[in-house]
């Protein structure tokens, strides 16, 4: 049996990177906008959000910076991080996607 | 830098955990309330977008708990909880916690108390400069002032000259230090100058010039000692310690320079020894004053300083870095060799082959001369096998009470995994509870430690002036402690709580309502035999002991010790030459008769059963000398009546026996039965020393006297001889001048009541003789003696101590496991009286269990006792293998002990209500 989770958290924390990666976000906003992206693909409590900002604070690949909202911001670690992980998805999908379709 | 910034982050979440946690629950709450609002917007009432907000959030509880276990502190939080849990647990059987904790306290702190004197007796260095590069020359502590040759042909006592040699001759050494090997065996007289103050006698060591150098000492005041102070003619100094210094002149500055009279030689006051520099050595008396190895001929009358066949110094040096000492051991082993061959001593001998056997071992000389160590080392190792046995039963002891406890919690464990409780979860809270239990025992043990550690050193050193051992554990005893007690604790914490992870809920959920489990396992009956074995085999020393000091006590002294009080004096500090000690005798037998009460006036080199013995070889004229030597005693006429020794033939001492007198000797009955076996008549026979070779006519035997004990109990066939003590003989060439022999070390004092200030009296009669005649030592005769047994006492009460405490356990145990196994069976007895079963059966039924499990810890202790008794055989006086006196009394005492034990919850058990039991089935 594989891990759904594994694959739930990899693609969810994926994407927080991805949204806050042109600018800081504070949590509801990036949950709007993962929910855009994600709506169809994936089925996503919003409050998964949370654990996995949590997760990536202490990675630490974000970081996060309180005003009155608690604004979340990608620091360099996390970039790499995010450009090396949208590489390995980009290799996955392109050898993954002509054996998908051929099914 | 990234693992700074995450360790900063994990910091952070540990310290403001708090913090974090309400931002964000406020950070969740703003999310469900935007999307309420959301929902309010799209058309929903306040109750549906509520409804419908959580659900497109999720469980806002469970996703906090995991937001929170991204901070990686959930282990901590539990741990805590699991604490708090087990404290609450403990608090609530205050029966069990106070016995595991007391338990654990007891073990763990005699151990901890032994460990702390192992600690400081036996591992820690002298307070010195890099103490690992410090080498002693020499294994052993021979002492004090030796001449001839060394049997085994190890060295550790050297001459002057050979000092001297080798200090020029290993250029290995940085630097080499002397010292006076027996400084605690002559102490000297000293006074301040201008001080209204008596003399005082007190501890002094010469050392070598370079002494303090070698050590890497600093002064705290003044300075130390120069090579250039250890010349011979040079202006006499001294050095005073720190605590001499704080305690005599308050830590005054205005000391240094001042003239000190020191047996009478005035003496200038250079320096203070840093604070903490106790010497060269562990001991209970330590040095006041350090002078200059070439002040001690005129400060002691020592001409041995500057003979090369005597021998009075250890040597301790500092090597130069990655020195090999296995072949500077070679090097110096062979110079010592052939240097003591081209000496007095074996040019004269016939034997050669003793030279060829010489050498010197190099040991580590960080701790110093380790004397005091010798001493105590068997009965340290002795004690620590005691109170690892103790420690041993005392584990039994908490194993068994934790698997009684593991088994009567089974219900509540089971309850707890059906209700959803994770395995592991449960076997860390039971852990947890261990550990707690084991932390807290270890807290009490500590206090026991520290406690027991001082009572011990106050047994070991009573009447000691100073206790050269620090009792305060250290870290590493600490550590030790605390190791031990957790180490304990989670041992036999992991028994229970796996058996608990095993059980299967539902089986113990139902048995839980029946008791069905029918009396304590086979572990638990094993741990109790075990523990009746240990306390046998402890009981048994203990009583060895106890044996062992009762003989030694009831020991015929053939001596007399009522109303007999010993002062001891040192007449050559108050600065009486050899030529004035007649008149100076006869002067102290006057004054002394003058006072009401004194009978005999005894004076002597030394008396019974203290420290000291003298001791020559011995040729009786006639007879090839066969190598054996006789211990010696110079003494005046009374002294013998002084000491309650009956002369059995011939005459004693007579007051007429002067210098001037032919030299007569008075042999113990020892002395005869070695030197004429055949029944001669020993009056009229002459003997001496074998070397010159005329001297074996020196003495004429006079009278024979009874083997009166001298120096210890353990000394058998103690040969004796006692000559006048202002008597020489003949072939004697030494000038009269430096005769040492001449000098009295004690006055031993025969009232006719018990006079309670003869101390008092003494001290003034003697300073009205001279004001420098200070008293160096006074005892009643009876404390004298009673000091001998000290070290016996000590070990028979500690055996005792321990013994005594293995029974307490032990019988702890057993009750313990007869009461478990009586309430488990609480309804199959009750079953078993409503069926008509006596009273007396019951408690038979239970006195059983409880008496066979006894009597075979009793066969495998009393098996195991035979080769623990080998192994202390030899602390023990005049007892062989385990006797039948011993064994009998612990076997007897364990019996007893036990079936109290036993008859407790037997009773109990027997008291059980039939109806009751049923009705609550």
């Amino acid at each position: 049996m594989g891990k759904p989770n594994d694959l739930v958290h990899g693609t969810l924390e994926l994407s927080v990177l991805k949204t806050i990666a042109p600018e800081p976000k504070h949590g509801w906003a990036i949950a709007k906008r993962i929910q855009q992206i994600l709506r169809d693909v994936l089925q996503v409590r919003q409050g998964s959000l949370y654990p996995a900002l949590h997760r990536l604070e202490q990675k630490p690949w974000i970081r996060r910076r309180a005003h009155f909202y608690k604004f979340y911001l990608l620091i360099a670690a996390g970039r790499v991080q995010l450009e090396n992980e949208a590489a390995n998805w980009d290799r996955l999908s392109s050898t993954i996607n002509p054996v998908a379709q051929t099914s | 830098m990234t693992w700074v910034h995450r360790l900063w982050l994990r910091l952070q979440s540990l310290f403001l955990r708090k913090g974090l946690a309400k931002e964000l629950d406020g950070e969740i709450q703003f999310h469900v309330d935007e999307l309420i609002a959301e929902n309010i917007v799209a058309g929903m009432s306040p109750e549906e977008a509520r409804t419908a907000a959580l659900r497109t959030f999720g469980n806002a509880t469970a996703l906090t708990e995991e937001a929170r276990a991204a901070w990686g502190w959930t282990w901590l939080e539990q741990l805590l909880q699991d604490v708090r849990y087990a404290l609450r647990q403990l608090r609530k059987t205050p029966g069990f916690t106070t016995t595991v904790v007391l338990t654990l306290a007891l073990g763990i702190g005699a151990n901890a108390a032994i460990f702390a004197l192992m600690d400081g007796l036996m591992m820690r260095s002298l307070p010195v400069a890099d103490p690992k590069t410090l080498v002693r020359l020499g294994d052993s502590s021979d002492c004090c002032v030796n001449s001839g040759s060394v049997e085994n042909g190890s060295y550790a006592l050297f001459s002057t000259e050979i000092y001297e040699r080798l200090k020029k001759y290993a250029p290995e050494f940085e630097d080499l230090a002397a010292m006076q090997a027996g400084f605690p065996y002559r102490p000297v007289v000293a006074r301040r100058d201008g001080s209204q103050e008596n003399a005082r006698s007190v501890m002094g060591e010469f050392v070598s010039g370079n002494y303090f150098q070698t050590f890497g000492l600093r002064p705290a005041a003044g300075r130390l000692f120069s090579d250039a102070d250890d010349v011979k003619g040079a202006p006499m100094v001294a050095v005073m310690s720190y605590e001499a210094w704080k305690r005599d002149d308050a830590s005054d500055t205005s000391v240094i320079g001042s003239t000190f009279w020191i047996n009478t030689k005035a003496v200038t006051l250079v320096g203070i020894a840093p604070e903490g520099f106790f010497g060269d050595r562990l001991s209970t008396s330590p040095p006041d004053f350090y002078f200059p190895i070439e002040t001690h001929p005129v400060i002691s009358i020592a001409a041995y300083v500057h003979d090369p066949d005597v021998r009075w110094l250890y040597i301790i040096g500092r090597v130069k870095p990655a020195t090999q000492l296995g072949p500077l051991q070679e090097k110096i082993s062979a110079y010592v060799r052939q240097w003591l061959k081209e000496t007095r001593t074996f040019s004269s001998t016939p034997d050669k082959s003793l030279a060829e056997k010489t050498h010197v071992v190099l040991t580590p000389g960080g701790a110093g001369i380790q004397d005091l160590r010798e001493q105590y080392q068997s009965n340290l190792g002795l004690l620590m096998g005691a109170s690892a046995l103790v420690l041993l039963i005392a584990c039994a002891n908490i194993a068994n009470l934790l698997l009684v406890r593991g088994m009567r919690r089974k219900t509540e464990v089971s309850l707890r995994a059906a209700l959803g409780a994770a395995r592991n979860r449960i076997v860390r809270q039971l852990l947890t509870e261990s550990a707690v239990l084991a932390g807290l025992g270890g807290i009490a043990g500590l206090a026991v430690a520290y406690l027991g550690a001082r009572m011990l050193l106050s047994l070991a050193f009573s009447g000691a002036q100073t206790i050269p051992i620090d009792a305060r554990p250290s870290v590493v005893v600490l550590a030790f402690a605390f190791a031990l007690s957790l180490l304990t604790g989670m041992l036999f914490g992991v028994a229970p709580a796996w058996m608990a992870s095993q059980s299967n809920p539902a089986d113990a959920l139902k048995s839980g309502v029946r008791g069905t489990t029918v009396g304590a396992s086979l572990l638990q009956r094993g741990l109790v035999v075990l523990q009746a074995a240990l306390s046998l085999v402890l009981l048994v020393q203990a009583g060895l002991f106890a044996q062992s000091l009762t003989k030694l006590q009831a020991t015929d002294l053939k001596l007399d010790p009522r109303n007999r009080y010993i002062a001891h004096i040192n007449p050559q500090g108050a600065g009486y030459s050899p030529r004035e000690l007649e008149t100076l005798y006869r002067t102290i037998e006057q004054r002394f008769h003058e006072l009401p009460g004194v009978g005999k006036v005894g004076i002597a080199t030394y008396t019974p059963l203290e420290d000291n013995n003298w001791s020559n070889g011995v040729q009786v004229q006639g007879q090839p000398y066969g190598g054996r030597d006789a211990s010696f005693i110079k003494a005046n006429s009374e002294y013998f009546d002084s000491v309650g020794t009956h002369v059995i033939m011939g005459r004693g001492i007579r007051t007429q026996d002067l210098l001037a007198a032919p030299t007569v000797a008075v042999v113990n009955q020892t002395f005869v039965k070695d030197f004429f076996p055949n029944g001669e008549n020993p009056i009229g026979r002459h003997f001496g020393s074998p070397v010159p070779s005329d001297a074996n006519g020196d003495y004429e035997i006079v009278g024979v006297a009874e083997d009166t004990v001298y120096t210890s109990l353990r000394w058998k066939d103690h040969r004796m001889y006692f000559v006048p003590i202002t008597q020489r003989p003949s072939s004697n060439k030494e000038p009269i001048d430096q005769d040492l022999s001449l000098y009295a070390g004690a006055l031993v004092l025969q009232t006719q009541w018990p006079v309670n200030n003869m101390e008092e009296i003494a001290r003034k009669t003697l300073a009205e003789i001279n004001p420098n005649l200070a008293v160096v030592k006074f005892q009643t005769f009876d404390q004298q003696i009673a000091d001998r047994f000290n070290h016996d006492r000590l070990v028979a009460q500690l055996t005792a101590l321990f013994g005594g405490l293995a029974l307490l356990l032990a019988t702890i145990g057993l009750y313990g496991v007869t009461a478990y196994t009586v309430a488990r069976r609480t309804s199959e007895i009750g079953i078993r009286m409503a069926l008509g079963a006596p009273r007396v059966g019951v408690i038979g039924m239970v006195m059983r269990g409880a008496i066979s499990q006894t009597a075979i810890g009793l066969a495998i202790g009393i098996l195991a006792t035979l080769p623990c008794v080998r192994l202390v055989e030899s602390q023990l006086y005049e007892l062989q293998g385990v006797n039948a006196t011993a064994l009998t009394a612990s076997v007897l005492t364990l019996a007893v002990a036990s079936s109290l034990a036993g008859l407790i919850p037997a009773r109990r058990a027997a008291s059980t209500d039939p109806a009751r039991t049923l009705r609550a089935e």
